[in-house]
């Protein structure tokens, strides 16, 4: 009885603590600005609306800030992938190459941004790259920054795909290189799509690179950032409710990759 | 098998190459290059970076911040995880509820964040309903803006935490702990004697990577306190690049970073290899 007590208790306030935040940025999202100035402030809307929304699709910043985090997102799932597909099934057939790359692999992806972004924006500057319209200089950043993800999914992938069945092929006849492109690759899908939707995912939330590389021409996480920087909490929580769509959709369908462990290893 | 089509690595490892090693070793120049007079190697820029209280500011607080979040997220894990590895009804939606924190975008976090914890947010608000006196909790360089700092990270990131633990007590056999319990171990007993020296390897590695991870420590401090109010490495290096322009002295403090990143990461790589 006090087990059950306690743990209804203790669930419970997980729950308020998770949930109550999540709450609050969708309430401000559909509050008038001048309520959401109000002391004390209001834990419901008094006057619900989609004012914020209509103002920011009415804007420039918004339309051009989702255009270009959806480009940079989709940009660098192709040239991530078009790098990680070849390597990662080289290293889960040869394991012999595997320790170098990845220790180059690991600190590549806990290396710290700002201390990357800072010399990039220097010389991205010379070769104009820098703030670049289209995003380009921040697509090579988060190419950086999502091959080590996509790496070890895919690794992980292939791994489980027996290598019997490529040797199979080679004995009809097919080249190594061919029994891997017709036989394991469509069998790998499952990994490819859980790479895709992660490598998105890692490009769309990315804030310090975005900040840095991108001054004026922003994406939608520094937009976000000076959306509230500069008082208007209305419309920078509906961005932020903007930027949770995809997240949420892209968590739930990897939830059962997260689940089966085929994503642990990665991290923020 | 035949000898391994090494060539297939060469496009990835030449994007590395060009986007991590090549912009480091320009850092390193920057860094040591006096941007006065152009002499290579000089230590101008340290100079200048020590004669700077903010950056001895954001030196300690790159130590002391890691540490303290680093502690923080391994003792809420580890009681998640003990939690939610107990049998109970409802134990599977709690245990996707408490990673949520994880899968929202760093900066949709830290945003209502600083709804919560502004003079006239919702935290104080509560205390006011509750007949306390406001905080200010974000006030700069006051211990409480330090705390809230590393009560944000600890509420995003503990799921990692959270994650690699309960993956290893799920790996503890149950007879294990059924054993002790018959040999008439009380909780605590079998929690310290049993529990914690099996988890000792999921608790390392946990702790490694967080380690290295928390260094990075970038938006949390710059977005609920600003620049000056908990200074760290990463936001001292953008306030050099962004305010002030001075690409030499922004590239010595990146370069500082990445060097005591890179001591970390040693041990990581070194239990990695192990597992």
């Amino acid at each position: 009885m006090r087990r059950a007590l306690f743990i209804g208790l203790a669930g419970a306030g997980l729950a308020a603590v998770i949930l109550l935040p999540l709450g609050l940025i969708l309430k401000q999202a559909v509050t008038p600005e001048a309520e959401s100035f109000a002391w004390p402030p209001t834990w419901l809307p008094h006057a619900p609306t989609l004012a914020n929304l209509r103002e920011l699709f009415g804007s420039v910043e918004l339309p051009d800030g989702l255009r270009l985090s959806l480009l940079v997102a989709t940009l660098t799932v192709l040239s991530t992938l078009a790098l990680t597909l070849p390597a990662a099934w080289l290293a889960a057939r040869a394991p012999t190459v595997g320790r170098p790359l990845d220790a180059l692999l690991v600190i590549a992806r806990l290396f710290p941004s700002i201390a990357l972004a800072v010399p990039m924006a220097v010389l991205f500057v010379r070769i104009d790259l820098y703030n670049s319209p289209a995003a380009l200089g921040l697509w090579i950043a988060h190419t950086l920054l999502a091959v080590p993800f996509a790496f070890f999914v895919l690794r992980t992938g292939f791994r489980r795909i027996p290598v019997e069945l490529e040797e199979a092929a080679q004995l009809d006849g097919a080249t190594r290189l061919g029994a891997a492109l017709r036989v394991t690759l469509p069998l790998a899908w499952p990994s490819l799509a859980a790479a895709a939707l992660l490598v998105f995912l890692v490009s769309w939330d990315e804030f310090a690179y975005a900040l840095i590389l991108q001054v004026t021409n922003r994406p939608l996480p520094p937009l976000l950032y000076y959306f509230a920087a500069f008082g208007y909490p209305g419309m920078a929580s509906a961005v932020a409710a903007i930027m949770l769509g995809p997240a949420v959709v892209i968590i739930i369908l990897l939830a059962p990759a997260i689940r089966s462990g085929g994503l642990t290893g990665s991290g923020r | 098998m035949r000898r391994p089509q090494v060539w297939l690595l060469a496009p990835m490892v030449a994007v590395l190459a060009l986007t991590l090693v090549y912009p480091m070793l320009y850092a390193v120049r920057l860094a040591f290059t006096d941007p006065l007079t152009g002499d290579f190697p000089s230590l101008a820029n340290y100079a200048q970076l020590a004669r700077d209280e903010l950056f001895w500011r954001a030196l300690r607080n790159n130590a002391l911040l890691p540490a303290a979040s680093v502690a923080v997220e391994l003792v809420l894990g580890l009681a998640l995880a003990l939690f939610l590895s107990q049998r109970f009804p409802g134990r599977g939606a709690l245990r996707v509820l408490v990673v949520v924190p994880f899968a929202l975008p760093e900066i949709v976090v830290l945003t209502i964040m600083r709804y919560i914890f502004v003079p006239r947010g919702y935290a104080n608000a509560a205390l006011g309903a509750l007949g306390l006196p406001a905080l200010d909790w974000l006030v700069p360089g006051s211990a409480l803006a330090w705390m809230t700092v590393v009560v944000v990270d600890a509420w995003h990131v503990t799921p990692v935490v959270f994650l690699i633990l309960l993956a290893a007590l799920a790996g503890i056999p149950e007879d294990i702990r059924e054993a002790a319990q018959l040999d008439g171990a009380g909780p605590a007993a079998r929690l310290w004697r049993i529990t914690l020296p099996l988890l000792r390897p999921a608790l390392l590695a946990a702790l490694l990577l967080r380690g290295v991870d928390a260094l990075r420590i970038f938006a949390t401090p710059l977005v609920l306190t600003g620049v000056e109010g908990v200074p760290v490495l990463s936001s001292y290096a953008y306030h050099q690049w962004a305010d002030y322009g001075n690409d030499a002295a922004a590239a010595a403090a990146a370069v500082t970073l990445a060097v005591i990143s890179l001591a970390l990461s040693v041990p990581l790589l070194r239990v990695r290899s192990e597992t």
